[in-house]
């Protein structure tokens, strides 16, 4: 049963093969038996799912079929609020976020079927591609105990990877969903800017902070996409964009792509490792007859220096600024240390940055997307690292090594772009490395398409970590 | 929090000089809002 996805275990369900309790119960055995070590939950909620399975049990004994997800195990990154259940968002205060609401894209999973099983782990506050949490413990990569699971949405690519839940939902304002999918060796999509409502969960930054889902396969991305994506009232800057059937354009044939590898930044400093399995990936995507050509893109650095340093601290110490004035203390160090600065920024900086980052997400896609339809890059530096090597020294070297990990992830927050990533091999010890698929505004359908393509050739997703 | 650390002392003047460099050439009419705008221009046919 470890082995279902979503999709095979939504149509076993669909099909009377398997019923909803009997996964949910498997799913909750596998938690007790292996998240000990894991740490991948903070909230794990057996009697909402299991009277949640038995419901749809009943509705489906009656005839009726919510759709593919109807009875599918799922969990959220602990700051969503879903309704009934603490959001720690990963701090030391067990109900640190309230909404009135609960979060749009959990309360669209759930009238689609799905069973919520409880509330994942995740950096202190979102703050960190490490996935480390002095609150509620490190979680673990299932890969290789003792390594970094990649944050901030740990939890997330630990349980689905470990087969705690089929699916997860994740944020990603600098690499949050795609850092942890790599290091998990699952797939992560960060949708467009506006592309999925952000109502109901606990902000890091407005204008970065995007929230998408994580599962074993690209089919699976694309159907939880589906069904997340589209326009909320709740929140303002969700787009009015009609939303595409993700799964059916799966299947389209691929029209001729013009794929980009860029000459600069996204190849510097690579792992050796992470260099030759991204090269190989580079030559099953050429087999597809997807045409690979080098492209110089925009400076990253100008995007990452002086915009998002300067909007995510803004607003990020802005939104916290009660627990950073109140009780610093009860912060991580390096956490306070990358919320601090942003109390003291400037608003003419702030403001500054905001204009620019209009000018560089517009001269990018028009530069870029005249040239390649889509971009491709590693989502990691190198494989995911010990929790021992990240944490060595003191915060500020922590810090350091955060920005280093997340470096190829953060521009495309700043230029609002979607961007897929799925696994592309593994390091000689076994650790997972991964490569990202960047698209055009709202072209979701176009990168999972060749993500799909690519998964397909590549065999890495059917890969399990040795837990059993 | 009344003395604030060096590093983020730090932080901010090289956050703030950052800024300064890559703006100096704004125009009048670039305004924050052209960040939405450039996505849903930009956006091909899905």
């Amino acid at each position: 049963m470890s082995d279902w996805t979503i999709t095979t275990l939504g149509a076993a369900i669909a099909a009377r093969k398997v019923s909803p309790v009997e996964v949910t119960r498997h799913c909750l055995d596998r938690i007790e038996r292996l998240d000990r070590q894991l740490r991948s939950f903070i909230t794990v909620d057996a009697d909402g799912a299991l009277r949640a399975a038995r419901e749809l049990e009943s509705e489906l004994a009656s005839g009726s079929c919510r759709g593919p997800l109807h009875g599918v195990p799922l969990a959220y990154k602990d700051l969503c609020h879903v309704e009934g259940l603490p959001t720690s968002c990963g701090t030391k205060t067990r109900e640190y976020f309230f909404d009135r609401n609960e979060c749009t894209a959990v309360a669209r999973l759930r009238r689609a079927g799905a069973v919520t099983l409880g509330k994942l782990n995740m950096s202190e506050l979102a703050l960190g591609p490490f996935g480390e949490n002095a609150h509620h413990g490190d979680a673990q990569n299932p890969w290789r105990i003792g390594h970094v699971p990649g944050g901030s949405s740990s939890g997330s690519g630990v349980a689905v990877a470990a087969g705690l839940a089929l699916g997860a939902l994740g944020s990603d304002t600098g690499g949050s969903i795609r850092l942890p999918a790599a290091c998990c060796g699952i797939v992560g999509l960060k949708p467009t800017y506006g592309r999925v409502s952000r109502a109901g969960a606990m902000a890091l930054s407005w204008s970065f902070d995007h929230v998408g889902p994580m599962a074993r396969t690209v089919r699976d991305v694309a159907m939880l996409l589906g069904i997340i994506a589209g326009h909320d009232p709740r929140d303002g800057t969700s787009s009015r964009r009609a939303v595409p059937d993700y799964v059916a354009a799966l299947e389209r044939p691929m029209a001729p792509l013009r794929l980009g590898v860029p000459e600069n930044y996204y190849l510097d400093r690579l792992d050796a490792q992470v260099e030759r399995a991204f090269q190989t990936a580079l030559r099953v995507i050429g087999d597809l007859g997807v045409s690979v050509e080098p492209i110089r893109v925009p400076d990253p650095e100008v995007m990452v220096g002086a915009c998002s340093n300067v909007m995510v601290r803004a607003e990020s110490a802005a939104i916290h600024a009660r627990l950073i004035r109140e009780r610093p203390h009860e912060l991580q160090p390096a956490v306070r240390l990358r919320l601090e600065p942003g109390l003291h920024i400037s608003a003419h900086d702030y403001l500054q940055a905001s204009r620019l980052r209009a000018r560089l997400t517009r001269q990018f896609v028009a530069e870029v997307f005249a040239a390649v339809d889509v971009l491709i890059a590693p989502t990691i530096p190198e494989p995911p690292p010990a929790f021992e090597a990240v944490k060595a020294g003191g915060p500020t070297e922590l810090v350091k090594r955060m920005g280093r990990f997340s470096r190829l992830t953060r521009p495309i927050n700043g230029y609002g772009l979607p961007a897929v990533s799925l696994p592309c091999g593994f390091s000689e010890d076994g650790r997972p490395v991964a490569l990202q698929i960047i698209g055009r505004p709202f072209a979701e359908a176009t990168i999972l398409r060749l993500a799909h393509a690519y998964e397909q050739a590549g065999g890495w997703s059917a890969r399990r970590p040795p837990l059993d | 929090m009344n003395e604030r650390p060096r590093e983020v002392t730090a932080e901010v003047a090289n956050v703030a000089a950052a800024v300064e460099r890559a703006t100096a050439d704004l125009a009048l009419t670039e305004e924050p809002a052209g960040f939405t705008t450039a996505l849903e221009d930009g956006a091909g046919d899905e």
